[in-house]
């Protein structure tokens, strides 16, 4: 049950050629199926929203604005925002990767409701639609947090928040069916000898993200909700005309939303643990610690939102409190570093290009976590708040991590999903190019913002000392789209003249790296037993599938 | 441990100018906010060099050189594991304690403190100095080595006032009352910028604070209070565009360009005439005459600045907020010379040509 012979040159029956035409790829059962109509969502509405990316940063070049106009700009910033939270990072790795890796993972034909995972796409798909809608309408301009009253203002605020915050609302239960998906699924469908404790710790990372997910985003429905009946009917919630509270919005928005930066990021995190022990050729060390932690920063965050209202004017009381939590959840993601670390030590390294996103996810998000201390922390917070330093520290946490650990494990799975090897020197190339414009494009927004720079600044004429930061920020985004390009044309290249992939190319021994790549309809043809998947020493290198096999002197598990 | 990190912070002494990360320091608090950030800056260097210099260390040493089957290693350590969970924990709180006794001094402002009323509106900022019965607008003049106490809400929706060299923010909340204080250092200009995003012109939501020395600023403020009282009409026009027209600025330009509302280029002869058109389809011609809306031209502008929503122009969105209350009727007449008397005033691409006394601007 090891591997097909990925030597003989005929195609073999896999998910992929398995049935043909579109409506057997819009209308799939197929968990794999679904994860890679996913990917291929999630990628194009990245590639959108990083198109309003350079339009803010170019705009930003000199003082008084390049070429958008204050309300242009406004709108870029909100769309960008928006569509990165929302249709980017929250299903990147979860429905994109999870939907493809999990059930494989556990040796199981699917997840527990195939039906309800085709749905969550569907409700993706209308989500973006609303988006579109909202942008066709008179666009949005409320930044991605829709704060009241500004959101329920007509007169001011744009047209196209009603469609904007329908989108939203549908996206929330896309995603909450996926966490409802995963949670079953790990459950109920675990192989013979995969006890808890000796799941991939991805699995530990989408299983605490599917818990945030089922319990968070119901909050944020249902404030979207009021706010739609706010701004059409006038009830006084959040109206202080009609004695409602504004800042009440911002405690509902901030219970999900600051979840909801975990749903982002722990399973980036799950998804460098495997990339770190795989291609270090290393058990993971400490795995009950990273594990528990994934489960800790799921339980911290839900009593931490009140650190997004330091300055809302709520009482000294609340904020004290809310800062001492949130101290709390760095210690958990401090563990996960130090383990990782550990787990390097003494390894056997790889530094293929999966592995140099694993290390640059450990580079950036040790300054995207340390930053998060000046932002705890009161008094600095009181400065920091609502400057470029906070969005300098949010894109090192959402973007330079939560996305390079997407791209971490799209580079990993890759050729198990479309079963060919991308080119390994451009891969590279491009993650190296990613890390360098990435730190100097938001390195320097640090920089600006504790010297004063507000964000959500379309001009900046009363503050042009503040030019040049800018000018390196944009420099450095240059960069890092760059990088992006050079991806997607290698990836795109390997879909048609890749190499064959073999079933195990990096040394993996979670389930699977032992199906063919691609994977076959049905995954594995009864379910496999597992041992540990973090005991490397069971695998040697077979030269001739440029992979790894089982050693033929260690017997599998429930041999 | 306490004792090791005020060592360290000797290198923050008060007033100190800009440096790396932070801008000069101008008022009481900021010292105490420096030294915060910076202890946490050096936490943050000491464990970011740690952990990158090790990654980068073991990336090199451990190097995978070709295909060997690898040994299966230790998979954890308890002692180690709960070492490097208690030693942070322990770090935090540390921080926590500084940050929060930080917080606490910037919340309680000094028995006794000049106070100010703060008003946010999209655009612009209004100061309101109580004590003088004087309005400042975009501008906001206080005495050095003073607490003052802003007192703040907004008209419309969420502000937030932030000067960053006083190291001092909060937000404005439309229906509430919030607060902060600051006793400024130094003499000097700084900026206060908005920083909650309050829609279109949010970044055009600009003052600036004026410390002047102390006995320099009671006479300031006298002269504030009552300099259009005593005017004859024919200073009223320098004195509007110079101290009113501020607020008017985010919105409507002096150059003919169109803004948020209609240009103050020309206004006067469009309304003289009645040659505009509202967002109803009626003509302002049409309400004028006797026993009509409108007697004569001069009520119109009074009506469109206190109570802005009675006719839209056709063409916009009618978000002018109302200023009734805000400027006194003497200050309204002031308004009307100044489109009147408009091309006397500025050139023509718009820029001011006179001081509030009536003299040529250099």
């Amino acid at each position: 049950m090891t591997t097909t012979s990925t030597t003989t040159p005929q195609v073999f029956d896999n998910y992929l050629n398995h049935t043909k035409g579109i409506r057997s790829w819009l209308f799939t059962l197929d968990h794999k199926r679904i994860g890679v109509m996913y990917l291929i969502c999630v990628l194009s509405a990245f590639l959108l929203a990083g198109i309003f990316a350079m339009m803010i940063r170019f705009q930003l070049l000199t003082p008084e604005g390049t070429f958008m106009t204050q309300d242009q700009y406004n709108q870029a910033f909100t769309v960008h925002g928006a569509i990165m939270v929302f249709l980017v990072i929250i299903p990147a790795v979860p429905a994109a990767l999870g939907n493809f890796v999990l059930p494989i993972m556990l040796g199981a034909k699917d997840v527990a409701f195939p039906k309800l995972n085709l749905f969550s796409w569907w409700l993706w798909v209308f989500g973006l639609i609303f988006f579109l809608i909202a942008l066709g309408v008179g666009g949005i301009d409320t930044g991605w947090t829709f704060y009241t009253p500004y959101s329920i203002d007509k007169a001011s605020s744009m047209g196209g928040v009603i469609p904007a915050l329908i989108g939203t609302f549908i996206l929330g239960f896309s995603s909450i069916f996926t966490g409802m998906n995963f949670i079953v699924t790990i459950h109920r469908l675990r192989p013979k000898g995969m006890t808890w404790f000796r799941m991939p710790l991805f699995l530990w990372a989408t299983y605490a993200t599917a818990i945030i997910q089922v319990l968070a985003t119901p909050v944020i429905g249902i404030t979207l909700l009021l706010l739609v009946i706010e701004r059409t009917v006038g009830i006084g919630i959040f109206d202080p005309a009609m004695g409602g509270d504004p800042v009440l919005y911002q405690h509902f928005f901030w219970f999900y939303s600051h979840p909801a930066v975990y749903i982002m990021i722990l399973p980036a995190m799950g998804v460098v643990s495997e990339l770190i022990a795989v291609h270090s050729h290393r058990h993971i060390f400490g795995y009950k610690f990273i594990a528990y932690s994934s489960i800790a920063i799921a339980m911290f965050g839900f009593l931490v939102w009140g650190h997004h209202m330091f300055t809302s004017g709520q009482s000294p009381l609340m904020n004290v409190i809310f800062s001492i939590i949130t101290f709390s959840v760095s210690i958990p993601s401090a563990v996960k570093i130090f383990n990782w670390l550990a787990t390097l030590y003494k390894g056997s390294i790889s530094l293929n290009t999966p592995m140099i996103y694993g290390l640059s996810f450990i580079f950036i998000f040790s300054i995207g976590g340390l930053t998060g201390l000046h932002l705890a922390t009161l008094a600095t917070d009181v400065h920091l708040h609502d400057s470029y330093f906070v969005v300098a520290h949010f894109h090192y946490v959402m973007m330079g991590s939560a996305l390079i650990g997407f791209l971490g494990g799209i580079h990993h799975w890759w050729p198990k999903m479309i079963g060919k090897m991308y080119n390994e020197n451009w891969g590279r190339i491009s993650a190296i190019l990613v890390f360098i414009g990435f730190n100097v494009a938001f390195f320097s927004q640090f920089m600006m913002g504790s010297k004063g720079m507000p964000r959500r600044y379309a001009t900046y004429t009363e503050m042009p000392e503040f030019q040049i930061y800018h000018i390196w920020s944009t420099a450095g985004s240059t960069i890092l789209a760059l990088g992006f390009v050079i991806c997607a044309v290698y990836l795109l290249h390997s879909v048609f003249k890749g190499k064959r992939a073999p079933a195990n190319p990096w040394g993996g021994r979670s389930l699977e790296w032992q199906c063919s790549s691609p994977p076959p309809w049905d995954n594995f043809a009864e379910q496999p037993e597992v041992g540990d998947c973090y005991d490397f020493s069971v695998l040697e290198w077979n030269e001739t599938e440029q992979g790894y096999d089982w050693r033929k002197d260690v017997a599998h598990p429930g041999e | 441990m306490f004792s090791i990190l005020t060592s360290l912070l000797a290198t923050t002494s008060q007033g100190a100018p800009a440096n790396f990360w932070l801008p000069k320091q101008a008022s009481t608090v900021a010292e105490s906010v420096d030294l915060t950030f910076f202890v946490i800056t050096w936490i943050c260097y000491f464990f970011f060099f740690a952990i990158t210099g090790s990654m980068v260390l073991f990336m090199i040493k451990y190097r995978r050189k070709g295909h060997e089957v690898v040994a299966d290693g230790p998979t954890h350590n308890t002692p180690l594991e709960i070492a490097w969970t208690v030693l942070p924990l322990l770090l935090v709180v540390v921080i926590f304690v500084v940050g929060m006794r930080g917080y606490l001094n910037l919340q309680e402002a000094p028995e006794g403190s000049y106070e100010v009323q703060v008003t946010g509106q999209k655009w612009s900022w209004t100061f309101d100095h109580p004590k003088y019965g004087a309005t400042q607008v975009a501008e906001l003049t206080v005495p050095v080595h003073t607490p003052v106490r802003l007192l703040m809400t907004s008209n419309d929706v969420l502000h937030s006032v932030w000067i960053p060299d006083f190291r001092v923010k909060m937000d404005l909340v439309p229906g509430r009352y919030t607060s902060l204080w600051f006793e400024a250092t130094a003499v000097g200009n700084y900026n206060l910028n908005c920083a909650e995003y309050c829609g279109k012109d949010h970044s055009k939501m600009f003052a600036t604070v004026r410390v002047v020395p102390k006995d320099e600023f009671e006479p300031i403020m006298i002269k504030l209070a009552s300099e259009y009282e005593d005017m004859s009409v024919g200073e009223l026009p320098a004195y509007a565009i110079n101290r009113l027209y501020n607020r008017c600025q985010s919105c409507h330009s002096l150059d003919g360009t169109t803004g948020t509302g209609p240009s103050f280029k020309g206004l006067w002869t469009r309304v003289k005439s009645g040659d505009v058109v509202f967002t109803t389809g009626e003509r302002l011609s049409d309400l004028y005459g006797e026993n009509t809306t409108y007697e004569v031209p001069e009520n119109y502008i009074r009506t469109s600045i206190v109570n802005p929503q009675e006719h839209i122009v056709q063409g916009y969105l009618g978000s002018m907020p109302s200023f009734q209350g805000q400027l006194k009727d003497k200050q309204i007449t002031a308004m009307i010379e100044m489109f009147k008397h408009l091309d006397e005033l500025t050139d023509d691409e718009g820029n001011i040509t006179v001081n509030p006394d009536g003299a040529p601007r250099q």
